[in-house]
Order: structure tokens, then sequence, then C-alpha cells
């Protein structure tokens, strides 16, 4: 890695005044994880870090009394996963912590940073889209806050300015709404995903309602997928309907090839994904007074333990 | 610009300081400053766990950890394991189940089970899967080392039960 200089501020304002809005070689840092990746391979080469873990008031997780959580921006990812709070108000992320990349990366890397990294590739993102959190960002000007879906701009871009820091991370309330969230990784088990799929939705019986899906890792910024959740909107859940949502997703998600695979690929993926997220959120987080489950389609659920 | 600065931290048990620039990552400073070589660089990318350390009771990535980040903290290395000349349980299973050919790998791999072992004394393979995949043995030794894991849990149970 080249030197740069660290700063280390107790306060947000303190790490306000070390940014700069015009100097794209000032960021800030959270745990490191993945920033020192792209600084050691080069692309990245700082002239100064403001690092934000001594700010003391950015690592709390809080429940919320009506249900939501706020966690702070600089919460290790193994805080958010080991979480009481987080498990029974939020049970779809620390599902997804299992394999969000391993024990080591989540001990340092913060919740803050993968959002504020804007890499498609990651997990969280699209999982907190589908629970339609929201973050608070500081900047010089004063406070703002924005939601998950918003916040991404493009390929490893936001819509945070040089001079903002993402500050919290809330999670409104999910009530009875179920959730779940599959990637698939075309190299070994542990690679960055080809694709992510994040949903969550409302179930009177077989009746889903306010559903959100979300795709990641195959398009080039985490984005909610509209067709299909028109077609999940207050429909009744069957395999049809489940065909019919993956179709749609297939349909209106724009795919970008890679070394994961081609677009059309992930296209495919997409259409399988989409049918099996819902089904696992419908399933696993089924209350005990509600019908049984659907009929599997052989094949398909053989494989589901492969997630 | 990078004015160096000096950190304070203990290091297996005892109170060391160094001096560091901004850009050395812990392992850096764990090798060079203080000659202990058990964690090593190898993918540099968090992935295969052969720079394993423990910072505050938690494994990291030393070789995507800042030194800076350090300061204040408690590190151990593979180092601290046998401390009064007695292997770690950790450590004896190893040995005893073979779970290693060349050995590079195995620090990193003996501190992450030494950590599940610390937060789940009983772990079933799913959970010491969850633990292990960020560690790599590139010798294929994976059979040997959950054989070890759990040989290695009883022996620790057997200790305390005693």
């Amino acid at each position: 890695m080249t030197p740069f200089e660290l700063a280390e501020p107790l306060t947000v304002a303190d790490a306000l005044r070390f940014l700069d809005p015009d100097d794209s070689t000032v960021r800030p840092l959270g745990g490191g994880t993945a920033l020192m990746l792209m600084m050691k391979a080069g692309v990245f080469r700082p002239t100064r870090l403001v690092s934000l873990r001594r700010i003391a008031s950015l690592s709390r997780i809080t429940a919320l009394p009506d249900g939501g959580l706020v966690i702070g921006a600089l919460t290790p990812l193994s805080d958010v996963e080991h979480s009481t709070e987080v498990a029974r108000r939020a049970g779809v992320i620390v599902r997804t912590m299992r394999r969000l990349s391993n024990v080591r990366v989540r001990n340092v890397a913060t919740i803050g940073g993968c959002l504020a990294h804007g890499d498609p590739h990651m997990d969280l993102p699209p999982v907190l889209m589908a629970l339609d959190a929201s973050i608070a960002v500081a900047g010089r000007t004063g406070k703002r806050t924005l939601k998950v879906e918003n916040l991404f701009a493009g390929y490893y871009e936001t819509v945070l300015k040089r001079d903002e820091i993402i500050t919290e991370l809330h999670i409104p309330a999910q009530g009875g709404r179920r959730a779940a969230y599959l990637k698939c990784t075309t190299g070994s088990a542990d690679d960055w995903p080809a694709l992510g799929v994040a949903v969550s939705f409302e179930a009177e019986g077989s009746a889903i309602s306010a559903p959100r899906v979300v795709v990641s890792a195959a398009t080039e910024k985490a984005t909610r997928l509209n067709g299909a959740e028109a077609v999940l909107s207050g429909a009744t859940i069957d395999d049809a309907l489940l065909a019919r949502a993956g179709d749609a997703a297939a349909d209106e998600a724009e795919t970008i090839s890679d070394v994961r695979g081609s677009a059309p690929y992930k296209r495919e993926l997409l259409r399988v994904y989409v049918r099996r997220a819902v089904r696992q959120a419908f399933e696993a987080e089924r209350p005990l007074s509600s019908p049984p489950p659907l009929a599997r389609e052989g094949r398909e659920g053989a494989q589901g333990g492969a997630h | 610009m990078t004015a160096l600065r000096t950190i304070s931290f203990t290091l297996n048990g005892k109170q060391v300081s160094a001096q560091i620039a901004p850009h050395h990552s812990l392992l850096e400073v764990v090798r060079n400053d203080f000659s202990l070589y058990g964690a090593r660089e190898s993918c540099g990318q968090g992935l295969c766990g052969c720079c394993t350390l423990i910072v505050d009771g938690r494994a990291v990535s030393g070789c995507l950890y800042l030194a800076a980040f350090a300061d204040g903290a408690a590190v151990e290395t593979i180092e601290s394991l046998d401390r009064d000349n007695v292997l770690d349980p950790v450590q004896e299973a190893f040995i005893e189940e073979g779970a290693f050919q060349c050995g590079f790998c195995t620090p990193g791999f003996v501190l992450m089970v030494k950590q599940l072992l610390d937060e789940h004394p009983d772990p079933d393979d799913d959970r010491i899967r969850d633990y292990l995949s960020g560690n790599l043995c590139r010798c294929g030794a994976y059979p040997e080392i959950l054989r070890a894991v759990k040989s290695a849990a009883r022996k620790r149970r057997a200790s305390k039960a005693a």
C-alpha cells in the first residue's frame, strides 16, 4: 500500500472537518476490510483516510419501542450477527451473515462501510433494501436521511457526497413480514456472488401483499424489481405465481456480464432464484397456524440445501 | 504527511510499543518489529486465514487490519499458545489427528479453532464449517482438521470437568 495520512477523530463534527468535498483521495474509513483490498491492489491511493472507529456513539444497537432498530454505522457485522434484538426483529439479517465473507471479516467490517462502499456484490445492501431500511447521513451543512434503496448510483457509486458520513442505519418494524436472501456463487462457495436476491412481504394465509424484491451482484447496483413485485402483490402464492414472478424479474433486470457469468446466464439464475427466495421466505418464516407448505418442485427443492 | 506514530498494545500478554506508519498492517508489525513469524501473508485478501491474529478476543485478518487500530488493544498470536512450554489442546489435537501436511496454514486454523471453541465448546459440523470457511488448506487436510476440532473440543471439556 502507498503511504497515507490517518485521522482518528473522536466526534462526527471533527470527522467532517477532516473530509474534503473536492478531493477524491480523502475518504472515511470504517473497518477497512474492503478499502484495504482496493489499496493493496493499487486501485485506490488515498492521501488521507478518516477513521470513524473512535467515535463511540456510532457503534450502538438500539431496539426502538415501535419494533424498529437503530444500528450505529460503525457497528461490526459480528455484533449485528450476534444481537438477540436483531435476531428477533429482522432474522433475515442474522441468516444472511452466516454466509457473508467469513468470521474474521465480519469481526472487523462495519454495517455503514458495507453500504458506503457501493459494491453491488455485497450481501447486506439488498437485504436492507428489502427491509425498507434507511440511513442517517451527516454532512457539514446538516443531516439528512435516505432510503437505502436510493443510496446506490451505479457500480461502486453512491449518492453520498465526499464530505458526508453515514452515521446510523434504521430498520423499521417488520411486524409479521417474512424475508429471505439467497445468493449464487459460481466460483468457490465463498466467492463473491454472481447473483443475490432479497425478498420481503406480508402474508395473510396464502395471500401476499406489500412485496419487495431486490436483485444484487448481477446488476450494476442493487435494484428493486417493480415488475416482479407487481406480479406478487395481492396474489395467492402457488407454483404458477412463483414462476410468473421469476419471469417478470428476468424480463426487467439489466444483468451484466463478468467473470462470474454472462448476462443471459445471470438472467436465468434470477428467474430461478426469485422463485426460491419467495418460497423460502414464505415457508421458513411461516407462523405455526398458517397453511401447509407448498408442494415441492422436486429438483429445485432438493437443491435448496446448497444455499 | 505520513509521519510515524507510536502505538502501544499488549502482545501475547506483554506491554509493548512500536513505531508504525499509518499504512502498515498489524501483520507487518508483528512479523517485522517483533519477529513473530507464525502468522503469514498468503492471499492478502482475508480469504485464506494464514494471517489470523486475535485482537481484543476477536479473530481478524492481520493483512487487512491497520496496525494503527491495535493502539491500546490486546493482540495475541499463535506464539501465545505454548507460552509455558505446554501445547494448547487444539495444537495437541492437530498433531494427533495429523491435521496438516506442509503446516503453512496451521497457525491460522489453530487460532480460528481456539476462537470457535471459546465461543462454542461443543460445535456441530455446521458451526465448525462456519468458523473455518475463511481458512484454506491447500494440502487438503480438511477431514483431519474436522476430526481435530472435535478432538480438541473433547479435550477442553474434559480438562474443564476435571
